[in-house]
């Protein structure tokens, strides 16, 4: 194993000596510590019971306005690490139409850890077990055929340097909980019911997120009565309705067709051969209208106890809170410092006016990439959920995704989800399963016209979202109130 | 074969476990990787990683384990990563069933998809072959794609034999996307193999010029929802059929009763008698593995004949639950062969007698509203074009295809006699090359497209 002093001074070299060979700018991140692990309890068996522990660093050299970047797992070869980066640069400069340009950032030095009141990792395996079994122990009835009970915890610091002299340093916890339940139904399909631990975005991020009854095993008993109510329930029917989306549903729905689509990279064309673009072009900053009026959309990555919350991107930028869209216009994009220069100049006028802190990598050895943070709806002034389903005609409360696919410009989406609940003339009549909705992101967007209060607002922990070449997984929040929106398209036709 | 030193290490690690009576396995996986990526024309991402990752699993009775280390590897590291697998055991609750360790059947030294010369491919000549690309289309359309490349050495020790597995390969996956800046349709063409020959810029520009004129002279069409027959691609058949294997054959699924066999059983007809699938490690266009990552040798295995269900495939976790035999199913690296039929090589003298078919070559962000119905949705994108009477007549907005597998595989009526080689590798976490041999067409009719939109 190699010194970490040895380390630090190699990377501080080795930053210097790839800028006096012509490079404009250099960074490099280093895992010292990077560790998860994954608890399954599937049928009352720990089924998984996995740790990753990782190290290694990520050269980033931008030269002749083109990025080269090279990572390597062994410490022992920093120097080789930063040759190939410069020279995956020189290579990649000789195609460049519009050279790269990371702007300006007056150096800081800076520190970032979670909010954290007990480190996941610091409770014994045994305690950590004991707690699924307990999960696993109040889902368990006769009736029910299938139980997951899964618990995932990371922790990291990320130590990032640059060539202007920034020096950021991370330490980085999540913890991820699920609940899910299945049973056959009366046509002898299998439906689910799940839970996902969420928060209400103020509060610590450790182990005592996913041992706090409110956001978690406290759901148990609820689940376990919707899934009973879904097994001799009616399919939905096809037809155009009224949905009002939960917060368990609506952070999907936000995620796929407001946060990808939003990414600058995509909006550039940076993801055509593999994420998609985006339906969005450069001039629709500023002036497309994405929404109704009652469309208020941030991203804000300083929700407390969210894995969208990081303290500094992998550019070195502070953590920001700005609008994304403001009263259904579109106002802003999910950006890294790299790509404001050339949205200007294709816009032919300032649409982006600095980095909105989206620059995230999902491990050592992966490039940054635009990434959401915590992108999120804004509470609207529509009451509760009794208030809006109050005020619902024809329509259903939807759910919980079990399936999700989206256009490759997020032009248009199809939706499934565990359970619907019918709404008829201000009340909830029935329980319906298999319900899917589909539509068309703007018409869609134009069509919301509930927003709950702060008081139906939820932060989901987003574990898994997946984007870049190579693929790269990474971990985010959606702080979502109830929506509502009028005659969408829904379940599917016989 | 593996290094040396770090052979010496992993056996060192394994027979010192043996001899303290500990049930383990090791599993190496050691990548470097290259990625180019196009992004407006320009080389938007140049990249190289060099990974090392070991897994140690534990097996105590009916405790089990694992703890995967990624980082500079050696004697200590290798050591420490099997002792934290060892301390995780301890603490494991028991499971009401024993896991399976691996056990590896034979010695196996797999490296006939190794080609020195792609393991050592760099940026320059893919920067090359794009600008080679770019140069003959010429500046009308920007260009976007990616081409990884990699090599990647498997590595696998039990304390349950003294036999060893080890798989070298290399793969590469090339892709260039076009779109033009005014009319926003987007064209795509692939290439993939284990060999640096295996990509032809000759290959390309000739596809792409095959499609350019329709694209460049004819406005888009926006169907409406409908059935339709629709002449799948090879990729999007690939797409359909590894959707309706995981929901329909995949072990787990179908002991839970989750699946579309939920109330099948072995010998039943659930695809029509054209389609017969066999998981088959050792065609060639496919990447082939000739162990499992349970130690088991993989060899020739039927999934559907003629439409009937052959055989179901068991991963050493759901195996083990189950009691059911182990298959060579813990893996990524799937072998699956699709058989053709008497198709035309030509796609579109295939479907010469029919009055319009949707040309659907690849399909966007599949996904499964209804595992128990079989129920798979997704959207046309690249190259997709309405065929009238055998001809391409216009390219084809992004249409939502919603369906069941059944319906697709029971209404295959033309599958081409020419096989494909599709890539369906990923780098999530690790590089795992995947390639199945599919037709390179398959008409299907009465296909349902639920919604489409204005654009591409």
């Amino acid at each position: 194993m190699c010194d970490t002093g040895r380390i630090h001074q190699e990377i501080e070299e080795g930053i210097s000596r790839v800028m006096d060979q012509g490079a404009s700018y250099a960074d490099v991140r280093f895992h010292p510590e990077d560790v998860s692990e994954s608890l399954v309890m599937y049928d009352g068996n720990l089924e998984n019971n996995e740790t990753l522990q990782q190290s290694g660093l990520g050269v980033r050299v931008l030269w002749g306005g083109a990025w080269g970047f090279a990572a390597s797992s062994d410490l022992c070869r920093i120097g080789e690490c930063f040759a190939r980066s410069l020279a995956n640069a020189r290579t990649a400069a000789s195609l460049v139409a519009l050279p790269l340009d990371m702007g300006r950032m007056s150096p800081h030095r800076s520190a970032f850890a979670s909010p954290v009141e007990i480190d996941p990792f610091s409770v014994p395996v045994g305690e950590r077990v004991g707690l699924l079994r307990r999960m696993d122990e109040q889902i368990s009835e006769d009736w029910i055929q299938r139980r997951i009970v899964a618990a995932a915890t990371q922790k990291k610091t990320v130590q990032f340097w640059n060539s202007e002299g920034t020096f950021v340093e991370k330490k980085l916890t999540n913890v991820f909980g699920t609940i899910m339940i299945m049973a056959a139904d009366k046509d002898g399909q299998m439906q689910r019911r799940s839970h996902d631990l969420y928060t209400r975005g103020s509060g610590t991020r450790g182990w005592e997120m996913i041992a706090d009854d409110e956001l978690f095993g406290g759901h148990a008993q609820r689940v376990k009565r919707e899934l009973a109510d879904l097994l001799p329930a009616e399919a939905l029917d096809h037809g155009r309705r009224s949905v009002i989306l939960l917060p368990g549903q609506a952070w999907l729905q936000v995620h796929e067709t407001i946060g990808h689509p939003l990414e600058l990279d995509r909006i550039l064309g940076y993801e055509l051969s593999y994420a998609g673009g985006s339906l969005v072009t450069p001039n629709d900053i500023g002036t497309l209208r994405y929404g109704s009026e009652k469309l208020n959309v941030s991203s804000f990555g300083g929700i407390a106890n969210s894995p969208g919350s990081f303290g500094f991107d992998d550019d070195g930028t502070p953590e920001r809170d700005y609008m994304l869209i403001d009263k259904g216009i579109l106002v802003n994009v999910l950006s890294s410092r790299a790509m404001v220069n050339e949205v200007n100049e294709v816009a032919g006028r300032q649409v982006v006016r600095e980095s909105g802190g989206a620059a995230r990598a999902s491990s050592f050895y992966r490039a940054p990439l635009e990434r959401m943070t915590n992108v999120n709806i804004v509470p609207g002034d529509d009451g509760t959920l009794e208030d809006i389903v109050a005020s619902t005609e024809d329509g259903i409360i939807v759910d919980t995704p079990t399936s999700w696919s989206i256009g490759s410009n997020r032009e248009h989406f199809h939706f499934g989800c565990e359970i619907a609940w019918e709404v008829k003339n201000g009340r909830r009549t029935r329980v319906l399963r298999n319900p899917t909705y589909q539509g068309h992101t703007v018409e869609f967007y134009n069509s919301l016209d509930a927003v709950g209060d702060a008081s139906t607002w939820r932060v989901h922990q987003v574990e898994n979202c997946g984007k870049g070449e190579p693929n790269q997984i990474m971990q985010l929040g959606h702080g979502v109130p109830v929506i509502r929106f009028q005659n969408v398209e829904s379940g599917e036709k016989e | 074969m593996l290094d040396t030193h770090t052979r010496e290490v992993l056996t060192g690690v394994i027979d010192d476990a043996r001899h303290k009576g500990i049930q383990a396995s090791l599993l190496l996986h050691r990548e470097r990787s290259h990625l180019l990526r196009i992004g407006n024309s320009s080389v938007s991402l140049n990249t190289s990683e060099s990974l090392t990752r070991l897994k140690a699993r534990v097996v105590d009775g009916r405790r089990e384990a694992t703890h995967t280390y990624l980082g500079e590897l050696g004697t200590d590291d290798a050591r420490e990563t099997l002792e934290a697998a060892v301390a995780k055991v301890r603490e494991a609750p028991e499971r009401d069933f024993e896991p399976i360790l691996e056990h590896v059947d034979e010695t196996v030294i797999q490296e006939d998809q190794y080609d020195p010369a792609l393991a050592e491919l760099d940026g320059t000549s893919k920067a090359a072959g794009y600008a080679r690309i770019m140069r003959e289309i010429g500046p009308s359309v920007t260009y976007s794609g990616a081409w990884s490349s990699g090599a990647t050495e498997t590595y696998l020790l039990s304390t349950a034999s003294e036999a060893e597995a080890y798989h070298r390969c290399t793969d590469q996956q090339f892709s260039v996307v076009l779109k033009h800046p005014a009319a926003e349709w987007e064209l795509r063409t692939d290439d993939t193999g284990w060999r640096v020959l295996d990509f032809s810029a000759e290959r390309s520009i000739a596809e792409i010029r095959r499609l350019l004129p329709v694209y460049e002279s004819r406005d888009g069409i926006k169907i409406e929802p409908g059935q339709y027959t629709v002449l799948f691609g090879a990729q999007a058949l690939a797409e359909i059929l590894g959707m309706a294997l995981w929901t329909g054959l995949y072990g787990r699924m179908y002991e839970e009763k989750q699946g579309w066999t939920a109330h099948h059983k072995e010998g039943d007809r659930v695809f029509g008698a054209n389609i017969s699938i066999t998981d088959d490690p050792e065609d060639a266009n496919t990447f082939r593995y000739g162990f499992d990552l349970g130690g088991m040798r993989r060899g020739r295995y039927p999934l559907l004949e003629h439409g009937r269900i052959a055989g179901f495939m068991y991963d050493i976790e759901t195996a083990a639950k189950y009691k059911r035999p182990l298959t060579g199913h813990t893996t990524q690296t799937m072998s699956v062969v699709m058989d053709g039929g008497d198709g035309a090589a030509d796609p579109l003298a295939a479907v010469a007698d029919r009055a319009r078919v949707l040309w659907i070559p690849a399909l966007h962000y599949m996904n499964v509203p209804s595992r128990a119905k079989g129920l798979f949705t997704g959207s046309s994108r690249f190259s997709a074009v309405v065929v009238e009477r055998g001809r391409i007549v216009a390219p084809l907005f992004s249409s939502r295809v919603t369906e069941s597998f059944e319906n697709v595989f029971n209404n295959l009526s033309v599958l081409s006699r020419e096989q494909i080689s599709v890539n369906l590798s990923d780098t999530y976490g690790q590089r795992a090359p995947v390639a199945w041999s599919v037709p390179s067409y398959a008409v299907a009719d009465g296909i349902h497209i639920t919604d489409t939109a204005d654009s591409f």
